[in-house]
């Protein structure tokens, strides 16, 4: 008798998730993805996934699946070795794992240099642990791991906003409030292919209901498409616009049309800066001072009752404290506001200015901000569950390469001074932070309102005084002791400039201690030797490894350098239980929080493991069993087991198998949103997917948050940075150090303009270019289709992916293309200093003459089906370099090329 | 009467091929073929450029020249409005696809695979060999509106009877109902927003309407 | 991948297109031959040639669709379709045929029934050709094949083969020529005419710049095999006395070839499909809406 059953799933392959979806089993076999309409009131994105879920079919049975373990016959390393795997027992993998585990044990988790021996790649964006059980408790166990050879982290991701969203608005990424917001500039954002289900939802709801949004940016992304208006800026200008944008707001309107009631009592605005550059402040408690307008005398800013002034020069006494402790004191000195200095600042930034660099028209920069600050609805309110607040209804969102590398902090700075001088950061319809991966406590944005010593919040920076400063660092990409801004949360290592892990493991530079390779690297749901840039030396360097193992599924290039290969069950296939709801990643706010699961909907196939099974046998051979069940106890597992009045922890001297663990895991969760009113476990979800609770809205915003403890947003003027980048400096010139004094200089407390495009230009001239021969800038920009989840190799997904034009293509300007005698179709080389990658013309209008556009970033050479549909790639010609490396450690996907003709149409 | 027609939110669609893989799935069409399908159109020049995602798959015409050509009565239009094939009448001649001007039909004569080394277990489950050789499209999946008139619910509304590309639409651009209904979903749509229809000159009377803009 | 632009339809090949050949020429034959016999030229040699070029064109028909054990199926539909109605002409037209060529011939010679035949076969032979103008012309989603002009091109060159392989006949079996060159003449001035006049409608009302180009293309390879060098072939026959039937037969080969290569350009290379177009572009947010855009056409016509 035939049977068919949906099976509730969620997907979480991108950061935008998790989604929600049934999969339709029908005689054992999976044939179909459909929305979960029974969550329709619950996601935010009705209970739908987005087109890559519809790939996991295939990805299931997927021909060219590893279905046994696998382990490598050849020792020798390479792109051009075969491995020659084997297939082999579990049995016999694993003990090959444990033997490399015990080894490392015996010789200390810490290798000479002091880095971990074990190291672990997880790619997109932290999801992986969403398909990994209870690995992440195997690791809490083991202790000593290093997270930081990256996969493309701090190219691939929108890596300044991570660091200076943080900073400023606890925003790991930063979203507009889409359903109130009214207008929205977008520098190079691309939430129509990045934002997913939600995202893509709340912007559509938004054009509908008439919205604005202007899209700027060098070619006209679906985010462009889908906007309207399309201004074509000069790639990397982005900052100049901002600062016209500014001068325009700052020099050319009447100071009314701003949020002056927010500029003065809710960010550093009003703060003194004395001559040196920092904070003039009290000679007692060191606290900052503003000029207080009631008192008529200069005060601490904590001093109650007080009405500051946001701009004029004052007379006052003081002390200013610089770096490593330095003190001036100041008497009777005239000083200035922080705004009063960044109106004078902004002042060379007019938009005839900024026309000669970002090539838009001066008119159009005016005619901009004066519809920003029109649509600001300065002096309106909202009421939310009680509580009235600010009605902001403009936001500013950046995309990927505009806040990466060089100029991504001055963009970062420019979109939340712009939101500042609007009042519109962090209110309704404003510009928002989205979560927390740096500050802590991580449960809520909220939570990690700590007060600080100036006013603003407490960010925990990486030491750069003397005592504290990590002079040798503890990862390999050194974010702990080049980085301030990455913190040290369990994110930073993953997050950090994680390419200098792997360039200083061909070359440390001057007075830098080697960087050494793992003893055992683990690798899972990430390919850096084709995600990162520069990826040939990335591969170089993956072949040095000694011992890899690899969670896969399918061959790929970065598991043709392992030495084992573990099959782990996919999505279908195994068990997990997630944490949903509140405010996560990308765009994703929900008026919800509970826990998810995804439950086997088939039996596994071939020999392939759960990997909480695979986690638990790890454990118990590598002989920490113990600490691997207090870790999931603990909550590693995602839930702590034990609460208030429950307690599901496992007996940490057992084996459990992955049911036991997920449905303990199941009742805790249960116990935990119901106030232990429920106990539900792994049966209750299998039928059920989900459970939530609701909760208020105004989590989404922070502003309350600072206004209920009396803080302010650390803008414009960054004092703090000043001094951390000073402090930075000293540490670094005393050990010799000097190649990071260009980051250095990074650390300015009001952004000038720099020359951005000309870094890149001179980088080509460095590495040998004569500019004229590399004509073009090269971009790439997101596919919704191809992005995460390894979906090239996936058939449907990329057949639907080419209704996209441009996809696995060149994509130029066709009247450019025109004067280069180049036609739809033609094979074209593109070649930057670094070497070439070569592809399929597709003309477009919607790119600027100068621009060259690669969708697919990916080269393969061994992943199954994508191997044989080759595509141009970004990564094969983008150096990696450290004059390509900002003071955060990123760098963007941008580089100048040269185009080269070489056949007519297929 | 009714009329079931689809309603593409031109405002809101963002080419995400959702509906396309959706489809894909609840019709399980071979690789290369699909009866919905997201097109990525360009117009203008440049600086002045204007980039469209259009849905597009079988009108279901009220007056389709493929019902008036084909020779085998295969295609016939429903009560409903939806433009149907039977599989088995069919010859597989083409004159219908040949006299469809929305490139909405497919004829696949020998079966492909996703991966040519092996059929997949999906594959295999769901091949139909009665779909081979003979016209195919989208039917508007009209096996869910026939459940519609057992089960008292509404196309277009209730998940269950309304067609996959619909329910999977992360930006809430397609739309499914009866045109005829004055209180359907659909009429409401197209009676507060202004639309066009593709080739509407051509006088097949399509029953997909795509919404371009509010009422003034 | 998805096409915006029309390209080339893919369901109908060179069998279609050997249809409309065998068909066209086949049919203008049984016709034309017709007429010859009320001359007294031979009509039995040239029936079955017609009913063999009617029967080679049905039978790449029956190459061409998926399911040929089903064929019987093309029957069902002739309140609408031109196809079902070729159909069921054709079902009358050979057997008819055939019976006027056995009648007229010296195996079974009936001159009554032949009579009757011949004149019975021509009008089949008639309206199968202009079921074919008709299969074209409802092709809706071929530019190229639905306008109007095109029917009396189809029309014309079934005629005007049929014209050139009555003189090959002729050439063979003996009989007057020298009407029949004449009628070629003004066949092939109506032909010509027909198709200037099909590729200046096309022109004028708008088509896809591919199919355009293609038919563009071919015209002038069509025009000197198919009208310039046949007219003068037959204006070598009418002034040479004893090369004329081979000049008339060279005629009628010449005529032939033209109008073949225009079928099989016409099905086989201009079938580029309608393609999509937008009327005007959606309005995201605020603004108006973007111009109209029809990619890949001419100009924007239907």
């Amino acid at each position: 008798m035939s049977t068919t059953k949906k099976v509730p799933q969620y997907c979480y392959q991108c950061v935008a998730g998790p989604d929600f979806l049934t999969v339709k089993v029908e005689d054992g076999v999976a044939t179909e993805i459909e929305p979960n309409f029974a969550l329709a009131d619950v996601h935010p994105g009705a209970g739908k996934s987005c087109v890559k879920a519809y790939g996991l079919v295939q990805k299931t049975y997927n021909p060219n699946r590893l279905l046994t373990p696998m382990k490598r016959t050849n020792p020798k390393k390479g792109r051009d070795e075969d491995p020659g795997f084997v297939p082999i027992s579990w049995d016999e993998a694993l003990g090959m794992v444990e033997g490399k585990l015990k080894e490392i044990q015996a010789k200390g988790l810490y290798d000479e240099l002091g880095y971990a021996r074990v190291a672990a790649s997880f790619g997109g964006g932290g999801t992986p642990t969403y398909y990994m059980g209870t690995f992440p408790a195997f690791l809490g166990a083991w202790g000593a791991v290093d997270f930081s050879f990256g996969s493309g982290q701090g190219v691939k991701c929108t890596h300044s906003e991570h660091l200076y969203g943080e900073l400023w608005h606890r925003a790991f990424t930063v979203s507009a409030d889409t359903p109130t917001t009214n207008y929205i500039l977008s520098f190079g954002g691309n939430p129509e292919a990045s934002a997913g289900v939600i995202g893509i939802s709340r912007h559509a709801d938004a054009r509908a209901r008439g919205a604005k949004r202007v899209q700027i940016e060098p070619h006209l992304s679906v985010t462009g498409a889908c906007s309207a208006e399309w201004v074509p800026i000069r790639p990397k200008t982005d900052p100049a616009f901002m600062y016209g944008l500014i001068h325009v707001m700052l020099h050319e309107m009447p100071r009314e049309r701003l949020d002056l009631e927010f500029l003065t009592d809710h960010t550093g605005s009003p703060y003194l800066v004395a001559p040196n550059g920092y904070f003039l402040r009290d000679p007692v408690t060191h606290k900052p001072l503003m000029w207080d307008n009631t008192r008529g005398a200069a005060v601490t800013f904590d001093t109650p009752d007080i009405k500051p002034a946001l701009e004029g020069s004052f007379t006052v006494s003081g002390v200013e404290v610089g770096a490593d402790g330095e003190e001036w004191q100041h008497e009777a000195i005239e000083v200035q506001t922080a705004f009063s200095h960044l109106v004078k600042q902004m002042a060379q930034y007019t938009p005839e200015w900024a026309e000669e660099i970002c090539q838009v028209p001066d008119g159009c920069i005016r005619r901009i901000a004066d519809e920003f600050v029109s649509h600001a609805q300065v002096g309106d309110t909202i009421e939310i569950d009680g509580e009235v607040l600010p009605l902001r209804p403009v936001a500013v969102i950046l995309g990927k390469t505009v806040n990466n590398g060089w100029g991504g902090y001055e963009c970062c700075w420019g979109r939340t001074l712009l939101a500042c001088l609007v009042g519109s950061l962090e209110v309704p319809g404003g510009t928002l932070g989205t979560t927390v991966r740096l500050n802590r406590p991580a449960t809520t944005r909220q939570a990690s309102v700590i007060g600080g010593p100036d006013g603003f919040m407490q960010y925990p920076m990486n030491a750069t005084d003397k005592e504290g400063w990590q002079e040798t660092p503890k990862a390999r990409n050194a974010h702990d002791t080049l980085v301030p801004l990455s913190a040290s949360s369990p994110w930073s290592q993953a997050l950090g400039p994680t390419h200098l892990a792997w360039m200083f493991r061909k070359e440390s530079p001057e007075n830098w201690p080697e960087v050494s390779a793992p003893d055992l690297w683990f690798v899972y749901r990430t390919n850096p030797a084709i995600s990162f840039w520069d990826t040939k030396a990335v591969t170089e360097r993956i072949a040095e490894f000694p011992f890899i193992v690899s969670f896969c599924y399918i061959r790929d290039e970065t598991n043709h350098m392992a030495d084992v290969l573990l099959p782990e069950c996919t999505d279908f296939e195994s068990t997990q239980l997630i944490r949903v709801g509140g405010t996560k990643f990308i765009e994703s706010y929900w008026d919800h929080e509970g826990v998810a699961l995804r439950q086997p909907a088939i039996k596994p196939l071939g020999e392939t493991r759960d990997f909480t099974d695979i986690a638990t046998e790890l454990a118990e051979r590598a002989g920490i069993l113990d600490k691997y069940n207090n870790a999931i106890n603990r909550g590693a597992g995602g839930v702590p087991l034990r609460g208030g009045n429950y307690d599901f922890s496992l007996d940490i001297e057992q084996s459990h198998g992955a049911e036991e663990i997920w449905d303990a895991m199941c009742r805790a969760a249960s116990a935990e949103l119901t106030d232990g009113a429920e106990t539900d476990g792994l049966d209750w979800y299998k039928e059920h997917g989900i459970r939530t609770r609701p909760i208020s809205r105004l989590i989404w915003y922070l502003f309350p948050e600072l206004r209920k403890k009396g803080l302010r947003f650390e803008m414009p003027y960054q004092e703090q940075l000043y001094r951390v980048g000073k402090q930075l400096g000293n540490r670094l010139h005393e050990k010799g150090i000097e190649w990071w004094n260009e980051q250095l200089k990074e650390y300015e407390p009001l952004p000038p303009w720099k020359d951005f495009p000309g870094i890149w230009e001179q980088a080509t001239v460095n590495s040998g270019g004569a500019l004229a021969d590399y004509p073009f800038w090269l971009l790439t920009s997101r596919s919704m289709q191809l992005a995460w989840g390894s979906n090239s190799s996936i058939q449907m997904i990329d057949e639907v992916a080419k209704n996209m034009r441009g996809h696995r293509a060149v994509v130029m300007n066709a009247g450019r293309a025109a004067e280069m005698g180049i036609e739809d179709g033609d094979l074209v080389e593109i070649n930057s200093t670094l070497r070439g990658t070569k592809g399929r013309v597709v003309l477009k209008q919607g790119i600027r003459p100068d621009t060259i556009l690669i969708q697919g970033q990916f080269d393969h050479w061994v992943t199954p089906y994508s191997k044989d549909n080759p595509a141009p790639s970004m990564n094969t010609v983008v150096p990696m370099s450290l004059a390509l490396t900002d003071a955060t450690g990123s760098a963007a996907d941008i580089v100048r090329v040269a185009v080269k003709r070489l056949e007519g149409p297929a | 009467m009714t009329r079931y027609v689809m309603v593409a939110d031109l405002r809101r669609c963002v080419g995400c091929q959702t509906c396309t893989a959706a489809c894909k799935h609840a019709n399980a069409t071979p690789p290369g073929v699909q009866w919905r399908q997201v097109l990525d159109m360009e117009t203008g020049t440049y600086p002045q450029v204007q980039r469209t995602f259009v849905p597009v798959g079988c009108m279901h015409c009220a007056d389709p020249p493929c019902e008036h050509v084909c020779p085998s009565t295969a295609t016939k239009i429903r009560p409903d409005g939806i433009v149907e094939i039977d599989y088995d009448l069919c010859i597989g001649c083409g004159y219908c696809a040949v006299a469809c001007p929305y490139q909405a039909r497919h004829i696949v004569h020998k079966r492909d695979l996703a991966y040519d080394k092996q059929a997949m277990a999906h594959e295999d489950a769901r091949f139909d060999e009665g779909r081979m050789s003979v016209a195919m499209k989208c039917n508007f999946c009209q096996g869910r509106i026939d459940t519609a008139k057992e089960t008292g619910q509404t196309p277009g509304v209730d998940p269950e009877v309304t067609p996959a590309c619909v329910n999977s639409c992360i930006a809430d651009a397609l739309h499914f109902g009866d045109r005829d209904d004055p209180n359907s979903n659909v009429s409401a749509l197209l009676a507060e927003n202004q639309t066009f229809r593709m080739h509407e000159e051509l006088g097949t009377d399509p029953g997909f309407y795509y919404i371009w803009d509010k009422n003034e | 991948m998805s096409r915006i632009e029309p390209w080339h339809q893919v369901n109908w090949d060179w069998r279609a297109a050997g249809n409309f050949i065998g068909g066209g020429s086949g049919t203008g034959l049984v016709i034309l031959a017709a007429l010859a016999a009320g001359q007294g030229t031979t009509y039995w040699p040239l029936g079955f040639l017609g009913v063999i070029l009617v029967g080679i064109g049905l039978f790449c028909v029956w190459l061409e669709i998926g399911r040929p054990w089903r064929a019987l199926h093309v029957f069902y539909h002739p309140q609408t379709s031109w196809m079902t109605r070729e159909a069921f002409v054709s079902a009358l037209l050979l057997p008819v045929t055939m019976v006027a060529a056995l009648a007229s011939s010296p195996f079974l010679f009936e001159p009554a029934v032949a009579k009757g035949a011949i004149w019975l076969a021509a009008l089949l032979a008639a309206l199968y050709l202009y079921c074919q103008a008709r299969i074209l012309h409802c092709s809706k989603g071929i530019p190229a094949w639905r306008h109007p002009s095109l029917m009396p091109v189809i029309i014309l060159t079934g005629l005007t083969e049929g014209a050139g392989f009555l003189l090959m006949g002729t050439a063979l079996v003996g009989g007057h020529f020298v009407w029949p060159l004449l009628l070629l003449l003004i066949l092939l001035l109506g032909r010509w005419m027909a198709w200037r006049r099909y590729l200046a409608n096309l022109a004028e009302t708008g088509a896809p710049s591919k199919a355009l180009a293609v038919l563009n293309g071919a015209t002038p390879m069509i025009n000197i095999l198919g009208h310039y060098a046949a007219s003068i072939l037959i204006v070598l026959a009418l002034l040479t006395g004893a090369f004329g039937p081979l000049f008339a037969a060279l005629a009628g080969l010449a005529a032939i070839a033209g109008g073949w290569q225009m079928k099989f350009v016409v099905v086989a290379r201009a079938a580029f499909n309608q393609g999509f177009a937008l009327p005007l572009t959606p309005v995201r947010g605020t603004g108006k809406p973007g111009p109209a855009d029809k990619p890949g056409w001419s100009k924007s016509g239907p």
